[in-house]
């Protein structure tokens, strides 16, 4: 081979071989991506919380709570205990059990008797827990009061923890969203009273006595994390 | 050693071909025979480096992630996740003309064309019967091009990113031996008065880079579905307040990127932004989407620890924010492990380094704020992924923000019309 042939045939392979892996790598890159769906395309979408105690059952009823009770709609109108109970059409107990899971999202807000005033433990245990909303989209008071007492004063006396909590809320954090967010029940000592059992729930008065009373005069608060 | 003799038993040959007919002087030049075939075999390494380097720029042609090759040995095993490797050729210094053409033009592929051609012209030099001072001078003249590219390179790569790939590591030694090798069989090859064809070898050079750029640009796989983007914001209004804004160039077209403070894509994607000027073609606002599960009820797994708190020192301190996600990204990793092993400890660090988070980060406030940002995310059913990027209202494709940033940027701000006549 002259050393002209020798050169042109090296110059020829030197061009050749990357010119050709270039095509290569081009043909399998453009095939690639005729056959991609997009780099996201698996890719899961942020979306409010839906706990898996979120059953259709207990979103029927929060459905049915918080629309009647003007959640869905305008915002904070509440509801009195013959509402709930309408709505919610079953007896305390069952609505009370619906909460269960619940139990390391909810906080009970303890008043004294016949009072309305929230004390500091009371303030800091509602900040913490409207500062835990995560991924909910709604935040329920259920205020209560104990048997003590005329039945119509305990209803205007639950109302008015209730609407304490929310007042509390509005002040502190000035939400715009708080309107749409927050749902009040009133109970007074009519519906769903609370047994001596919740009292090992997590309460803004830690210590001290705790009967089915001291925990009925309250307001039971907690992020729903169901997409209802 | 060729013997004089042996060099004029070439007669015939000699008058046929350009490159040996020059007129050795006494001493001959087989000396300089293995320094040849050492600048062969490095240029033929060079060449597998930067061949490997260009097939994994190539393969991200298809808006994919991939594994890359990251390794000192040519042909190992290539690997996920992030690394210096993939830093650097996602950087804006890996490619050229990155506003014109999808990812630009690669150059890891010039170096495959000029190592390619080293290594022909050495073989050829190595396998010329005579060879003299003026054939191994073009070798050294043309390897002082790779080695200029290696200085410059290696200041860019350790000095403006940050990050040393292993195979440009492989491109910078073999620059490097390979010039020395030249410069040896420079010394060794013999005295001539001929004069080679340096324009004819110059321009076999050139026609390497221009075929090998020219199949590039021909070949390159097309998409401009995406620049019309991925989605659009539904609720873009801002009535908790949780939008940083982060500013920009003035008169920058509107735009906002969700990001998570300690997520090093975001690092890198922010990075890009900056080194390529498009920052100052935006008016930036950031959303914090911190991929953390102590805030972020989107994960079942932290992805990027302690991301929550910077997020709420961010928030706490709107003012404060660019320079604490500035310092986030510097200290990333840090950060990370110091969360890992105890969350109130870097949430301190935290507050040190920025004493006017002190009062705020920690509080309910703070964390409704992180709420409240996750929120609009949620609100705008983003995909629960960071860094995104939004231009106006639309929504940067996700395989768009990394080798494709600029050149889809560029074309969204300029409008659909203008998009189409993209590569």
């Amino acid at each position: 081979m002259s050393d002209n042939a020798r050169t042109l045939a090296l110059m020829g392979v030197g061009l050749a071989v990357p010119t050709l892996l270039v095509l290569m790598w081009m043909g399998t890159a453009k095939t690639s991506l005729a056959e991609s769906k997009g780099a996201a395309s698996g890719v899961a979408i942020a979306q409010a919380s839906d706990d898996t105690y979120c059953t259709p059952a207990l979103k029927q009823i929060l459905r049915r709570v918080a629309g009647a009770c003007g959640l869905l709609q305008e915002g904070g109108r509440g509801c009195k205990p013959g509402d709930a109970k309408n709505v919610a059409a079953m007896n305390g107990d069952d609505f009370n059990a619906l909460f269960l899971p619940l139990k390391h999202r909810v906080k009970i807000i303890q008043f004294d008797a016949e009072q309305t005033v929230l004390d500091d433990g009371a303030t800091s245990t509602i900040e913490k827990a409207w500062a835990d909303q995560q991924g909910a989209s709604f935040f329920f008071v259920v205020a209560r009061a104990s048997p003590d007492g005329a039945a119509d004063k305990n209803q205007a006396l639950s109302q008015a923890r209730a609407e304490a909590v929310l007042g509390h809320l509005t002040t502190k954090f000035q939400d715009p969203d708080l309107k749409n967010e927050v749902g009040l029940l009133w109970l007074g000592e009519e519906y769903a009273q609370l047994s001596g059992d919740f009292c090992d729930w997590q309460r803004s008065r830690v210590g001290g006595e705790c009967t089915a009373k001291e925990v009925n005069r309250s307001a039971f608060v907690a992020w729903i994390d169901c997409a209802i | 050693m060729a013997t004089r003799e042996g060099r004029l038993g070439l007669g015939k040959n000699q008058l046929e071909d350009d490159d040996d007919d020059d007129f050795p002087s006494k001493g001959g030049s087989n000396g300089a025979k293995p320094f040849l075939w050492a600048v062969a075999i490095v240029a033929i390494a060079g060449a597998v480096f930067a061949g490997l380097s260009t097939a994994d720029f190539i393969q991200h042609l298809d808006r994919q992630v991939h594994s890359i090759h990251c390794s000192f040995i040519p042909g190992a095993a290539k690997e996920m996740g992030e690394s210096g490797c993939r830093t650097v050729m996602m950087s804006p210094y890996s490619s050229l003309f990155r506003t014109s053409m999808w990812g630009g033009l690669p150059i890891s592929l010039l170096a495959f064309a000029v190592y390619s051609y080293l290594a022909y012209r050495s073989i050829d030099f190595a396998l010329k019967k005579t060879l003299v001072k003026k054939d191994t001078l073009f070798l050294v003249i043309a390897f002082s091009l790779p080695l200029l590219m290696t200085v410059i390179y290696f200041y860019v790569s350790t000095q403006l990113v940050g990050a040393v790939c292993k195979l440009c590591v492989g491109i910078y030694s073999t620059s490097v031996i390979g010039f020395v090798m030249a410069l040896l069989a420079y010394v060794k090859s013999d005295q001539s008065m001929a004069s080679p064809p340096y324009v004819r070898w110059f321009f076999e050079g050139v026609a390497y880079v221009a075929v090998l750029v020219l199949v590039y640009l021909l070949a390159a796989p097309t998409n401009d579905k995406t620049l019309e983007g991925c989605g659009t914001l539904a609720k873009k209004d801002d009535p908790n307040q949780i939008l940083l804004h982060f500013g920009g160039g003035r008169g920058g077209s509107p735009a906002i990127a969700v990001l998570d403070p300690l997520c090093p894509a975001c690092k890198a994607f922010d990075n890009r932004m900056i080194v390529s000027g498009l920052r100052d073609k935006l008016t930036m606002d950031v959303v914090l989407f911190p991929l953390d599960k102590t805030c972020n009820w989107n994960l079942k797994e932290s992805l990027h620890p302690g991301a929550c708190a910077v997020s709420e020192a961010m928030l706490c301190s709107k003012d404060e924010a660019p320079k604490i996600l500035d310092w986030a990204f510097a200290n990333q990793e840090s950060l990370i492990e110091d969360a890992k092993a105890d969350e109130a400890k870097m949430r301190a660090r935290i507050t040190e380094k920025f004493p006017s988070v002190r009062g705020c980060l920690g509080t309910a406030q703070a964390k409704l704020k992180v709420t409240k940002s996750l929120k609009w995310a949620v609100a705008n059913a983003l995909p629960v992924l960071t860094p995104q990027l939004f231009i106006g209202d639309r929504r940067v494709c996700d395989e768009d923000t990394d080798l494709g940033l600029e050149y889809t940027v560029t074309a969204m701000l300029a409008g659909p019309r203008a998009a189409k006549g993209g590569h």
